[in-house]
């Protein structure tokens, strides 16, 4: 059976033009507007961050309460894995699919909110920030750019895990952990001596927020760039420099990841660890040596404040259903959901007044209360040291170059310059 | 199994094409052996194009327009939230530029190198030692192909956990009272390590491919080549190797394109950032690292995914080229 060429051109390019439309990435329609005003109806798409394995039954009671609050409205909750978040989120995006409520860290935010797809909350929704603390509802504003762009959820901070039976054989005082950094210099450097570098105090190199407990200043004042090759800066790297050429940093620490660390601390091959309330539960489980020696104090800090990280809610500005999206929004972030959330896992509201409720404030005799408490009262004064601005990308720069001031191959101050140098030209093009 | 005339006759006629079917319209006679003919239609004009279509749309949309969407890109300065503009060869200009292109382009290189030969020599070996027929035989195939079909994330994690400085690997070392290796420290080493995955993943995978082409080895070769005294080693390069030759063409080329689009290994390994200061980054790895997340510079990674594009092209060419070259 034979087919004319023309005919055979005109098939094929029918054909892929199908193919064209059907994989067409749809281009953002960034008319969207910053009001919320309207009926509360429709089916509101939700996203959230690996929560569905832990707290379906929570979410599912929120939903449901809120439909039984908004007669006409639907939640249709979604669901994502931990692992690749923000490569989905950018796919829904560029998509045209991102869903109307999104859970989102300000670092996700950044970029959405100037692609013209999160929503202005100052605008459509400022008559909630009372209900906020301060420093969360402020939490995702976004230099160079008026407005908040996400609802905050909740807050976590965690204090330092440490290994008293390691402290002991090093002939450091159990009782009396760091809290400086200074103090952790001096204590890492004399543990590494006393065991011949095969007990390290810490297990990965100083990230973002470990700068900014430093007391480094991490952006300039107008948020045009970043400013961590300052001094102070320069000074934290060559004291983990000293650390790192004394074994008093795990020997792997320039690749190891959070996972990494924690394996370690529970190898007991790492004397001090960050974590929360869940790495104890998981220590009590599967390290039940360690966790009879653990010792639980305030991260080090030199500026007597403790890292907080936050967790947002934020709505498609793209949205068919804005006032039902903004309400749910609201919704899953008001006092008394946060409350209730907070019940579930240990996180802390970021709705005013919650951290003085008895359950944050009073003991209950468990070690895992202990932690809750102890992290409710820091998580007061806490700041979120990670810019918003800060994206993976710049993390991995900043990471490697810390990385090249260790091994020996740069300066920590050329080191810090060119991280900062890449960060900033990333910076101008997110 | 014969076919019924009926069936025969239409197939004839769709072989021989239109000359050899009644013309249009022509009455539908009873067949020789008294049954009504059923009428066939051969030149239904575009029904090539009905089964064509699907496998056109799905390479269409799955293969030729990302192809050709990312050297669009790549003359663009898009980003994964913004519509790019067209900015020419800068991203070419500035690949050149990158220090952590050419550490990429340097590790893919050396990963193709150090990963090729092992992997065309071993599996040969191993499929020799597995092609004899012995009791048992069976189970150790299956075993040698496991890692193939283990996920890599999983044996990923395994070595991690092997070749750790604390891990199984390091106490052994240690227990002999040597120091301990730094696989998964050092950066040299650390690509090494990653290497050998690829190697122990891969072997059973090229193994089945050799086991297929010894097979069709005659066995009258051996046999004459043994008569006239060769033994076990002159017989495996003047009989085997020359009867495997293509195979071997066929295992490298394969092999060489993998090793240098290498990710999930060395991913695993060396963290996302590309094992210590990022120096065991592969060029693969870099177009993750810069073009994807809400951020990601897609036209820059779009540039790296056309030079790994020409490169692997050219890889497989030059092997094309040298077997034909073999063969004349």
């Amino acid at each position: 059976m034979r087919m004319s060429r023309r005919r055979a051109v005109a098939a094929t390019a029918v054909a892929l033009s199908s193919v064209l439309v059907l994989t067409a990435c749809g281009s953002s329609d960034e008319g969207g507007s910053d009001s919320a005003e309207g009926k509360i109806e429709g089916t509101v798409d939700f996203q959230t961050w690996n929560l569905k394995t832990g707290f379906k039954g929570y979410f599912e009671k929120l939903i449901d309460d809120f439909e039984d609050k908004y007669p006409g409205t639907k939640v249709n909750w979604i669901d994502q894995p931990a692992e690749g978040y923000a490569d989905k989120l950018s796919s829904d995006a560029a998509a045209g699919n991102l869903p109307d409520v999104v859970n989102v860290s300000p670092d996700l935010v950044h970029p959405l909110a100037k692609a013209g797809l999160a929503m202005n909350l100052e605008k459509a929704a400022g008559k909630y920030r009372g209900e906020y603390l301060e420093g969360a509802w402020k939490s995702h504003e976004l230099p160079g750019m008026d407005g908040v762009y996400a609802f905050p959820w909740y807050l976590n901070t965690g204090p330092m895990f440490y290994n008293k039976g390691l402290f002991k054989d090093a002939g450091l005082d159990p009782e009396k952990p760091p809290k400086t950094y200074d103090e952790l210099f001096d204590a890492a450097l004399e543990m590494a001596d006393e065991s011949k570098g095969k007990i390290a105090m810490l297990g990965g190199i100083p990230a973002v927020e470990d700068f900014g407990r430093y007391g480094v200043k991490l952006m300039k004042e107008d948020g045009s760039g970043f400013s961590f090759n300052e001094p102070k800066g320069v000074e934290l790297v060559t004291q983990y420099k000293k650390l790192f050429d004394a074994g008093a940093l795990d020997s792997q620490a320039l690749t190891n990841q959070a996972e990494a660390t924690g394996r370690k601390f529970k190898q007991q091959s790492v004397a001090m660890n960050p974590g929360g309330a869940l790495d104890l539960e998981k220590y009590k489980k599967e390290a039940p040596s360690l966790y009879k020696n653990i010792g639980i104090t305030p991260a080090v800090s030199n500026t007597g404040k403790d890292n907080m990280y936050v967790m947002g809610v934020m709505v498609n500005k793209q949205s068919d259903v804005k006032p039902a999206a903004v309400a749910f929004a609201h919704f899953v972030t008001n006092a008394e959901n946060q409350m209730g959330f907070a019940k579930e896992v240990t996180i802390f509201p970021s709705t005013k007044g919650s951290l003085d409720d008895p359950f944050f404030t009073k003991e209950d005799g468990t070690d895992e209360g202990r932690v809750k408490v102890a992290s409710a009262k820091a998580i007061k004064t806490a700041v979120n040291y990670t810019p918003a601005v800060f994206s993976e990308q710049m993390k991995v720069v900043l990471r490697n170059e810390v990385a090249k001031a260790m091994q020996g191959k740069k300066s920590p101050k050329e080191a810090l310059d060119a991280a900062v140098a890449e960060c900033d030209k990333l910076l101008k093009t997110a | 199994m014969s076919e019924s005339p009926v069936t025969d006759r239409a197939t004839a006629a769709a072989v021989a094409g239109p000359a050899a079917s009644p013309a249009k319209g022509a009455a539908a006679g009873p067949a020789p052996g008294g049954r009504p003919h059923r009428k066939v239609r051969t030149h239904l004009p575009g029904t090539p194009w009905l089964f064509l279509g699907p496998g056109l749309l799905i390479v269409g949309g799955f293969s030729l327009y990302p192809f050709v969407t990312t050297v669009v890109d790549s003359f663009t300065d898009r980003r994964t939230l913004v519509e790019g503009q067209y900015v020419g060869g800068a991203n070419y200009q500035e690949l050149i530029h990158d220090d952590k292109f050419w550490t990429g382009l340097r590790n893919s290189l050396l990963y193709m190198v150090g990963v090729v030969p092992l992997l065309v020599i071993l599996p040969l070996l191993l499929a020799m030692l597995v092609a004899r027929k012995i009791p048992g035989i069976a189970f150790f195939r299956s075993a040698f192909y496991t890692p193939v079909v283990a996920s890599v994330v999983v044996v990923g994690l395994i070595w991690v956990w092997l070749l750790d400085d604390r891990g199984l690997v390091n106490s052994m070392v240690t227990g002999l009272g040597l120091d301990r290796i730094p696989f998964l420290s050092d950066s040299t080493l650390l690509l090494v390590s990653a290497m050998l995955v690829t190697v122990w993943k891969g072997l059973g995978y090229y193994m089945i491919i050799y086991l297929a082409a010894l097979a069709n080895v005659p066995r009258e070769l051996h046999e004459a080549a043994a008569v006239d005294g060769a033994g076990a080693v002159r017989r495996f390069f003047t009989v085997t190797v020359p009867a495997v030759r293509s195979t071997m063409v066929l295992v490298g080329a394969l092999s060489s394109v993998a090793a240098f689009k290498v990710f999930s290994e060395v991913y695993l390994m060396a963290g996302p950032g590309g094992g210590p200061g990022g120096d065991d980054t592969t060029l693969v790895m870099l177009v993750k690292q810069t073009g994807t997340g809400l951020s990601g510079r897609v036209g820059y990674a779009s540039a790296i995914s056309v030079v790994v594009f020409v490169i692997t092209l050219g890889l497989m060419l030059l092997v094309l080229r040298a077997n034909r070259k073999e063969d004349s």
